[in-house]
């Protein structure tokens, strides 16, 4: 990612504006209740506190995992350079999870009842996150997942069968679907269809699109919907499908390489010229716009968890910089989300003075946590992280090496983020 | 069966039974694993190793045996016993159907329709939304509790006990497994693998001997799979694909085909090597894959077949 040059230049862009704000040598996620700062007791409590992680490392979404590795490498060696927590140092090892949801709970059997975890993190597939946090009543661990996005895990595991361990401080599929209806609601497209991805993830997007954006505007239709299997390669078929119904918008929802092959494709039917607006939900991903660089066309409309220009605030700034002085790349969503979660670890456990899991819960329930992504506040009563994303109009700006997001359109979160009780949609 | 075998087995049970007093949960974890893909494993190889029909498709039981389970445990019953074998009779009328068509056929006309069987349920598993959740899976299957008639009942909450359920049902499935194949049925099944127009021409109907043996084979397949439904409470479309019908091939190769034992030994060794492997580097598939060819290609009749052929050298 990113041409040295580009990347220096704007390093040292960064760098100097972050003089000015003499946040560059701090801690860039600490909570923000008062009600901390309550603990100064004992003495150490483990040395070191282990954190197990998890993501896809192998295969054609391996790269999700590298970006998650950089993040949490970058956050474990800051807390343990500057004190580490409560002054024990931080331990993390990184195990494949490979897509798969007994292979991910395996792991996670082994990290608490073998390896020692205190805490477990991370998890890409939806299913590996709800796999693994099936079985965190029984191994007892806080996990934070920092990826899966399926709504169930934080809906039913956490609020219908009371699996208070598991946390989640990523976004979930509700900005894929519900702020996506909400953007979309000031275009003027009122034919819409979707390309979608044939699984549990496509269609719950496209299923919380279609309510959402039919009650702000009624006057929209759905007029057609194609759905391609996981690992497409070719979407000739499921492109025509959607053209012959004569679309105003396209919603779509490959992501990773299957998103950088639909566009590509879907440019070569000229469905550009003809339509007037694209929405690709995880569209913002670093992989995606390297994938499709100057070809990325400006029609599209994309967010992701995280986007490395938004917030605008000095802790953002400096997680760039540090970021890109580490790894010379510019942070991936889960990276930003990973850092942040090894960063709320660490507050908890100061709160809580203690490994206990259900005072490390208490600690976690209502927090407010700054972080480069913006305030974080995690719900008590489904443990999902709340903070927003912006989605955003790619656009080619010279000074990136690939394209980035313009027109950003910041929804406050509390409009489209679902709330218990969770009635369907 | 020889005296020091015999032996050699008791002591081999007994390490089982107290085994939840000498390692973590992580290791009994491990050990289940193993029973299950070992009751897995023994059933494919009753139709590999004794029939001569190779299936790429046995996932497909034990998916169906996984998912069955999970849904009467959620929405039927809350008792161990009604769920697990609800779920194995599930996938063994599945066998039944499936086996029907597939037995007409025999070598990798065999194979070929049962991986497209195989990969017709883990279709299913992916698409059918509304019953199996898709490919978020089957989630919230409780480990319900062991009630037995007259009004006992045992929690199944820790890992222990519910291991201990695992291995008394495995140990009861392999002895009826061992009695099927060392009666006068194995001895035709072996007969049709080895020459099946001479068996035919005994007067043996061989394709409804092939047919019970397929559905014999599904049932075992089916009750690993519903084993494994309460134990991790989730059962998600990986349980289907291809590549968990792969596990008791491998299995039974690097243990040995020809010997009742090698599924079960091959599956120790399955689960064994990958979890050392995994430990010590990030390419493990690499390391794993590259000491799996190095068994197969080296020890022709697997690790059981190559121990027996060494004993009878050593003996001359």
């Amino acid at each position: 990612m990113g041409s040295k040059e580009v990347g220096r230049r704007d390093f040292l862009k960064y760098g100097i504006s972050l003089v000015g704000t003499g946040v560059l040598g701090s801690q860039l996620v600490y909570p923000l209740d008062p009600v901390y700062a309550q603990t100064e007791k004992k003495g150490k409590i483990k040395d070191p506190i282990r954190i197990g992680a998890q993501a896809t490392l192998s295969g054609p979404f391996g790269g999700y995992g590298q970006f998650m590795k950089m993040g949490a490498q970058l956050a474990v060696d800051e807390i343990n350079s500057s004190g580490g927590i409560l002054g024990s140092k931080v331990e993390i090892e990184f195990r494949d999870e490979e897509l798969k949801p007994d292979v991910a709970a395996k792991n996670a059997r082994y990290f608490v009842d073998d390896w020692g975890a205190d805490f477990l993190t991370g998890l890409d597939a939806s299913s590996s996150a709800l796999g693994v946090g099936a079985i965190m009543g029984e191994l007892d661990r806080v996990l934070i997942v920092t990826h899966g996005a399926t709504e169930k895990l934080t809906e039913n595991l956490v609020y219908k069968q009371g699996i208070k361990q598991i946390f989640r401080i990523s976004v979930p599929v509700y900005q894929d679907g519900i702020a996506a209806a909400i953007v979309a609601k000031d275009f003027p497209a009122k034919r819409w269809v979707t390309i979608g991805a044939d699984y549990e993830y496509g269609h719950t997007a496209w299923n919380f699109f279609k309510a959402t954006l039919k009650k702000l505007r009624p006057d929209v239709e759905f007029v057609e919907e194609a759905w391609a299997k996981f690992l497409t390669s070719d979407f000739g078929a499921h492109i025509t499908k959607v053209m012959a119904a004569n679309p105003d918008g396209i919603y779509s929802t490959q992501w990773a390489g299957e998103a950088v092959t639909l566009i590509k494709q879907a440019k070569l039917f000229g469905v550009f010229d003809k339509i007037q607006t694209w929405m690709t939900p995880m569209g913002a991903a670093m992989d995606v716009l390297e994938g499709l660089g100057k070809e990325y066309p400006e029609k599209a409309w994309v967010t992701c968890r995280y986007w490395f220009q938004y917030p605008d605030t000095p802790e953002n700034k400096a997680f760039v910089a540090r970021f890109y002085k580490r790894w010379n790349k510019y942070p991936h969503y889960v990276s930003e989300t990973t850092y942040s979660a090894i960063y709320a670890i660490k507050a908890a456990v100061e709160k809580a003075g203690t490994l206990s899991t259900p005072e490390v819960i208490k600690a976690l329930e209502g927090m407010t946590l700054m972080t480069p992504a913006g305030k974080r506040y995690i719900r008590p009563e489904d443990h999902q992280a709340v903070y927003q994303v912006p989605w955003g109009r790619i656009t080619h700006n010279p000074e990136y090496p690939f394209p980035t997001l313009t027109d950003l359109k910041v929804i406050p979160a509390e409009e489209y983020f679902r709330k218990p009780p969770f009635v369907e949609a | 069966m020889k005296p020091y075998t015999l032996i050699g087995l008791c002591l081999l049970i007994v390490v089982l039974m107290v085994l939840p007093l000498l390692v973590s949960r992580f290791y009994l974890y491990i050990t289940l694993q193993v029973l299950m893909l070992s009751l897995f494993a023994l059933g494919f190889n009753l139709l590999f190793g004794y029939t001569g029909l190779l299936s790429f498709g046995h996932a497909a039981f034990y998916a169906t045996g996984a998912y069955a389970t999970g849904l009467i445990l959620k929405n039927v019953t809350n008792s161990l016993i009604p769920g697990v074998l609800g779920g194995t009779l599930v996938a063994t009328l599945l066998a039944l159907i499936i086996g029907f068509f597939c037995v007409r056929h025999t070598d990798v006309y065999f194979s070929m329709l049962t991986l497209a069987f195989g990969m017709m349920v883990y279709s299913l598993a992916w698409k059918w939304r509304d019953v199996t959740g898709g490919d978020d899976g089957l989630i919230g299957i409780p480990r319900a509790p062991l009630q037995i008639p007259g009004g006992l009942s045992f929690s199944m909450k820790a890992v222990s006990n519910y291991y201990y359920f695992v291995l008394i049902v495995t140990l009861l499935a392999i002895l009826l497994l061992y009695t099927i194949v060392n009666s006068s049925f194995g001895l035709v099944l072996q007969g049709i693998r080895e020459n099946s127009n001479r068996v035919e021409f005994a007067g043996i109907p061989i394709k409804r001997y092939r047919w019970i043996a397929f559905v014999i084979s599904g049932f075992f397949a089916g009750l690993a799979g519903a084993l494994l439904a309460p134990l991790e409470n989730t059962v998600a479309p990986a349980a289907a694909d291809w590549t968990k019908s792969s596990e008791p091939i491998l299995a039974s190769l690097l243990g040995g085909i020809h010997t009742f034992a090698g599924p079960i030994v091959g599956s120790a060794l399955f689960i064994l090597l990958k979890e050392t492997v995994v430990r010590h580097t990030e390419y493990w598939l690499l390391v794993y894959g590259i000491i799996l060819l190095l068994i197969l290609l080296g020890l022709r009749g697997g690790v059981v077949g190559a121990l027996i052929q060494f004993k009878a050298k050593a003996k001359r």
